[in-house]
């Protein structure tokens, strides 16, 4: 195993009688860029803080780049976060803002305007030095709370919900950006999201997260079409996944993409509901198997008698009790 | 611009009566100091165009010692309780908010209990203190009773503030190195500024008015604060009372203030408007 990046092993964070973390053990290699997937409350905002040391581990490790840092005071771990609020001070302006880590950290006056210059120009700021957070606009400031994370040269590069103050259209002009540019910077990248396409778009790989305990990592891809479990099926994925009655104890899902309509030999089905989507339209089904979601180009009108099919081995199996897939 | 007027009158009205309430006594305080003895008893329009002087500033100003002196005092006093209030409070403040909301809660309640208890209750007890410890006529050691007694509100004022600033912040200053004092210097004081100054304003306040502590610390002439100088006034004779020289002490007893209030006016009224749109 290289030493390069983030390890941690079995980390644990527990306030009370309340585990909010159960032994969550990831790694996370130079340049690649990581999303912490879940829902409100899963535990990824805690992690978060416990990579930066903001708040104490109550078991586990840490390492960066070979060094444990499980109990180093957060200003010495050469981590740095993009808040979600992105905590810019307002009393300062932007050039004070990227200036004061530097010069707390004692990087001399020629070096340290050398270096602002530099994220200045990466970030395209130039001409905003001399104005107050309150008066840049959203994507400005996210710029420069990425460009004062940049300048600590961090060993590792956290980020908490970086797109959610951001409205949908610029979230869709920025992600590619965002996504170049932690790839350039070639630190390890987490970043915490409740948005499966932000993770998708930003993230080589995906850690879902529920309940405090790890589900799955992998690309992507994995994730979408081969879940460990129920959850993470159904927590991906936009429409949702369909659950179907399966054999005792099984659980059967199936994606909406990958169910057909047919003229005949499929279930039976009758059209519930329809969603015009533009290209699509989102049509509810309900069949003796469960009610269905599915996507289809063709204009139907609700009531409609139709049949349903799709190609067996799309189908994902899960255990009805422990909601593991199955082989 | 008609009906604009129209509609600011049903709230200038109360506004209005508000301000005649608390400003007549002092527009009457400032007319009494330019009267001599004999105006004040005069009756009728025609008083008005007769009697005016400076003689009440002339006596109050030329007494001895001084009539500055004891402003001078009272400045010394005020300055030495707020800093020390401050030095004291701010800390502990940033401290309490730092605590289990458990045993925040427990303190703030201590605090409050302490701040809402009426001090004067407590002189007896001061005065054998100062006894004991020589501290009579010492003027600055009534800034320890001073500091003593508004420790509890600016602690309580001030922790306020701290809740009030995003956490985010100071989380943002310590990733990037910045030890507690780098982060309360550079990030947190100066955001902090507006509820700094109303409480200082507050600390100043209760020195510049406090009556019973000075009156049974101090008994030097010279070292007098403002409010035992001005009861030294009226009673300085049992034949007649001098409300000229009276009014003329208040007058100028006030103006410090006001050029406080003027300087910091800003930071106060943003100070104790902090918090209130909060939802």
């Amino acid at each position: 195993m290289t030493t390069a990046g983030l390890h941690c092993e079995q980390l644990s964070r527990r306030v009370g009688d309340r585990l909010l973390l159960d032994g969550l053990s990831l790694s996370v290699a130079p340049g690649e860029s990581l999303a912490l997937l879940g829902p409100s409350g899963c535990g990824k905002t805690t992690t978060l803080r416990l990579l930066a040391g903001l708040d104490p581990v109550s078991g586990g490790r840490i390492r960066l780049d070979g060094e444990d840092v499980t109990h180093s005071p957060a200003g010495e771990r050469q981590v740095a976060m993009v808040f979600q609020s992105y905590a810019l001070y307002p009393h300062l302006s932007v050039l004070a803002n990227l200036e004061l880590g530097l010069e707390v950290r004692r990087v001399p006056a020629p070096e340290r305007r050398r270096r602002i210059a530099e994220v200045l120009a990466l970030l395209q700021l130039e001409g905003l030095e001399r104005r107050r957070p309150a008066q840049l606009s959203g994507g400005q400031r996210q710029r420069v709370a990425l460009a004062r994370a940049l300048l600590r040269q961090p060993r590792l590069m956290l980020l908490d919900e970086p797109m959610s103050n951001l409205d949908a259209q610029l979230r869709d002009q920025l992600r590619p950006e965002l996504r170049a540019l932690l790839h350039r910077a070639g630190h390890p990248v987490i970043h915490v999201t409740h948005d499966q396409q932000e993770a998708m778009g930003l993230a080589d790989r995906i850690a879902v997260l529920e309940g405090g305990v790890l589900q799955q990592v992998g690309t992507p891809q994995e994730l979408y079409h081969r879940p460990a479990n129920l959850f993470v099926a159904r927590f991906l994925g936009r429409p949702g996944i369909n659950l179907l009655a399966g054999e005792a104890g099984v659980q059967l899902a199936i994606r909406p993409e990958q169910l057909r309509l047919v003229e005949s030999g499929g279930l039976p089905a009758r059209l519930l509901r329809r969603e015009w989507q533009g290209s699509q339209q989102l049509l509810w089904l309900d069949t003796s198997r469960g009610e269905l979601l599915l996507l289809a180009a063709a204009d139907l009108t609700p009531g409609e008698q139709l049949q349903v099919t799709w190609k067996p081995e799309d189908e994902l199996r899960f255990s009805s009790a422990s909601g593991e897939r199955l082989a | 611009m008609r009906s604009a007027a129209r509609g600011a009158m049903p709230t200038a009205l109360p506004l209005l009566a508000a301000l005649t309430w608390s400003l007549l006594p002092l527009l009457w305080q400032l007319l009494t100091s330019l009267r001599t003895p004999e105006a004040l008893v005069l009756q009728g329009p025609s008083a008005w165009l007769q009697g005016w002087t400076l003689a009440n500033y002339r006596q109050v100003l030329q007494g001895d010692p001084p009539f500055w002196r004891y402003l001078f005092n009272s400045c010394l006093v005020g300055a030495a309780s707020t800093g020390l209030t401050l030095l004291l409070a701010i800390p502990a403040a940033y401290g309490l908010q730092r605590q289990r909301p458990a045993l925040r809660g427990g303190i703030s309640l201590l605090l409050l209990a302490a701040a809402m208890f009426p001090y004067v209750l407590l002189f007896l007890a001061l005065l054998e203190l100062a006894r004991a410890l020589s501290w009579g006529n010492q003027l600055l050691a009534l800034a320890l009773p001073y500091a003593g007694l508004s420790l509890p509100l600016a602690v309580l004022l001030l922790r306020a503030a701290f809740a009030d600033l995003p956490a985010e912040l100071e989380d943002a200053a310590r990733l990037e190195g910045l030890n507690l004092w780098q982060r309360l210097h550079r990030v947190l004081l100066p955001l902090l500024a507006p509820a700094i100054a109303s409480t200082a304003i507050l600390v100043f306040l209760f020195s510049w008015n406090e009556y019973p502590i000075a009156l049974t610390w101090i008994s030097r002439n010279d070292l007098l604060t403002l409010p035992v100088a001005m009861a030294r006034i009226a009673g300085s004779s049992v034949y007649a009372v001098p409300y000229g020289a009276f009014a003329a002490a208040t007058v100028l007893g006030g103006l410090p203030l006001l050029a406080l209030v003027l300087v910091f006016q800003r930071q106060i009224v943003s100070g104790l408007t902090q918090g209130a749109v909060k939802g």
